[in-house]
């Protein structure tokens, strides 16, 4: 039982980044039709800009840092909807997804030219401590990343639902051209929503690159498959959907790790997808027509 | 009396297919228009085209005092005082009551006078009342028509665009809703609506047009378009 509960822990710290990550990818999948594919790469530059602010500015803390990757992630989502996602919105679908494919490869190697093909460390913001929880031991550092990714969460949550952008925004993802006969700037917002999912990516990316010490250009490969396994197994209609299921897929990965093989732990969101989709193409809570 | 809405020999095409061909027509203040037309015939896409949804071949729509609304993006003509009753209703489905009735005043800067009119429209339709905070898709047929109008009127419009309101409605209910619309024309709304039921709309239409295949091809107050044999085979069944 207890190896079950340290798992679960492990695998909700995992799942919520996994979730964060997603989330990033259904607001622009679910509000502009664009399946973003740079969306992993805005959250390795966001690591590497709270780098560099880390190594630059030492004593100017965490929360400086986490603004720094915030920053950096920001101004790259902003210029890639600019530039890419917006002169091709509307168009066929392909079409983004190439753009957004061109721009996450140049991103990659352009960060492995710049920082190297190989891991960085990334300075120790928070100390290596450990809080026991019951019969579960975590890092502050796993607990403190569990916290920020659950918080983007449910700020995300309480955009949607309760704010007027928010409303408007789910209103673009169900009818974009009723939303627009009502007065809603669908342009705009969907700038703003593609703004919002890479400042949340940059701020997951600095708790990250602390969890783990390390930060490395192609580090949105790993993290942009399996958000986007967690995109595909919710389906895009509810935005807590994905964040559920970001957090499951974490779970599954921490009990095949701790039950099964550490060798399988990558598998076990394809099996989740496979599984899931089988039944119910449309994901799990369903998806908009698009 | 300047025109609410003035529209001059417009095209619109779907690729290279035409759907409207050559629609001129104009509303005055306060005015209840109808555009009459078998499916297909383009009623619809007159209603996009003055919304900016479609962009016509060519022509011209202005607004009131000549605002050129071909130049204008939706959220804008929205903006100017168009309010939309989508065909099929076209409500937000995943969203409450009260959330499609709020998005209706989106584009009003005076949340107040937004939350005030959602307000009064709550007690309008005492039935939306009790479902406000029940999501959109699980109403009845009527009742989301209900809320689609609703939603239409939150945002104060001068010109009120309204597509098929008695589609797939029940007949007791198609007469509540042609009673509204009349209410709320009397209220002083301009109303230009394309519909299919023309026992309905003749009623309570000042003047008719009659599309077909994109064209107008007839146009007359609803007496004098009632009584001609055409619209009676074509639309009333026969019958007046």
């Amino acid at each position: 039982m207890d190896l079950f509960l340290q798992q679960l822990a492990n695998g909700l710290v995992i799942g919520s980044t996994y979730a964060v990550v997603a989330i990033g990818f259904a607001l622009a999948f679910t509000v502009l039709r664009v399946i973003n594919f740079a969306h992993p790469d805005i959250f390795m530059v966001g690591m590497f800009a709270g780098l560099v602010a880390a190594v630059e500015w030492p004593a100017l803390g965490f929360l400086v840092v986490l603004i720094a990757g915030v920053l950096g992630a920001g101004f790259v989502g902003f210029a890639l909807e600019r530039t890419v996602i917006a002169p091709l919105r509307g168009r066929d679908v392909l079409m983004t997804l190439i753009g957004t494919l061109g721009v996450a490869i140049m991103l990659q190697n352009g960060m492995a030219v710049i920082a190297g093909p190989d891991p960085i460390a990334y300075p120790a913001l928070i100390p290596r401590r450990f809080v026991d929880i019951g019969p579960v031991t975590l890092t502050l550092r796993q607990v403190l990343n569990f916290a920020i990714c659950l918080a983007l969460l449910a700020l995300v949550s309480i955009y949607v639902r309760w704010t007027p952008w928010g409303r408007a925004t789910r209103a673009i993802a169900e009818r974009p051209d009723v939303a627009a006969a009502f007065g809603v700037n669908v342009a705009r917002i969907c700038q703003f929503t593609i703004l919002l999912a890479s400042m949340m990516g940059g701020v997951a990316a600095v708790s990250v690159g602390v969890l783990y010490g390390s930060a490395h250009a192609f580090v949105g490969l790993l993290y942009g498959l399996k958000a986007f396994i967690c995109m595909l197994v919710a389906g895009n209609r509810y935005f807590e959907g994905v964040m559920v299921v970001g957090l499951a897929i974490g779970f599954v990965e921490a009990l095949v790790t701790g039950y099964v093989s550490s060798s399988l732990r990558d598998a076990a969101a394809f099996f989740v997808l496979i599984g899931v989709l089988y039944f119910r193409p449309n994901g799990l809570f369903g998806s908009y027509a698009t | 009396m300047t025109p609410v809405l003035t529209i001059r020999s417009l095209a619109v095409s779907y690729g290279s297919v035409p759907a409207v061909r050559n629609v001129s027509l104009e509303i005055a203040p306060g005015e209840l228009r109808v555009i009459l037309g078998a499916n297909g015939a383009g009623k619809t896409t007159v209603l996009k085209a003055i919304l900016g949804l479609v962009r016509p071949r060519s022509g011209e729509i202005r607004f009131r005092d000549g605002t050129d609304l071909l130049r204008l993006k939706p959220h804008e003509i929205h903006g100017l005082g168009i309010a939309w009753v989508p065909e099929g209703r076209q409500l937000w489905n995943t969203l409450t009551v009260l959330d499609n009735l709020k998005l209706g005043g989106f584009g009003d800067r005076d949340k107040r006078a937004v939350d005030r009119r959602v307000g009064e429209m709550l007690e309008r339709f005492p039935r939306l009342g009790e479902r406000r905070h029940q999501v959109a898709g699980s109403l009845s047929g009527g009742e989301q028509q209900m809320v689609a109008i609703a939603r239409a009127l939150v945002s104060a419009p001068g010109l009120l665009l309204m597509d098929e309101p008695s589609l797939g409605l029940a007949p007791l209910v198609v007469r509540e809703v042609f009673r509204l619309v009349r209410e709320i024309n009397e209220m002083g709304i301009s109303i230009l609506m394309v519909e299919q039921n023309a026992n309905q709309a003749l009623k309570v239409a000042h003047w008719v047009y009659l599309l077909e295949t994109g064209n107008i091809v007839e146009s007359g107050s609803a007496a004098t378009i009632g009584a001609k044999e055409s619209v009676k085979d074509v639309f009333l069944g026969g019958h007046a």
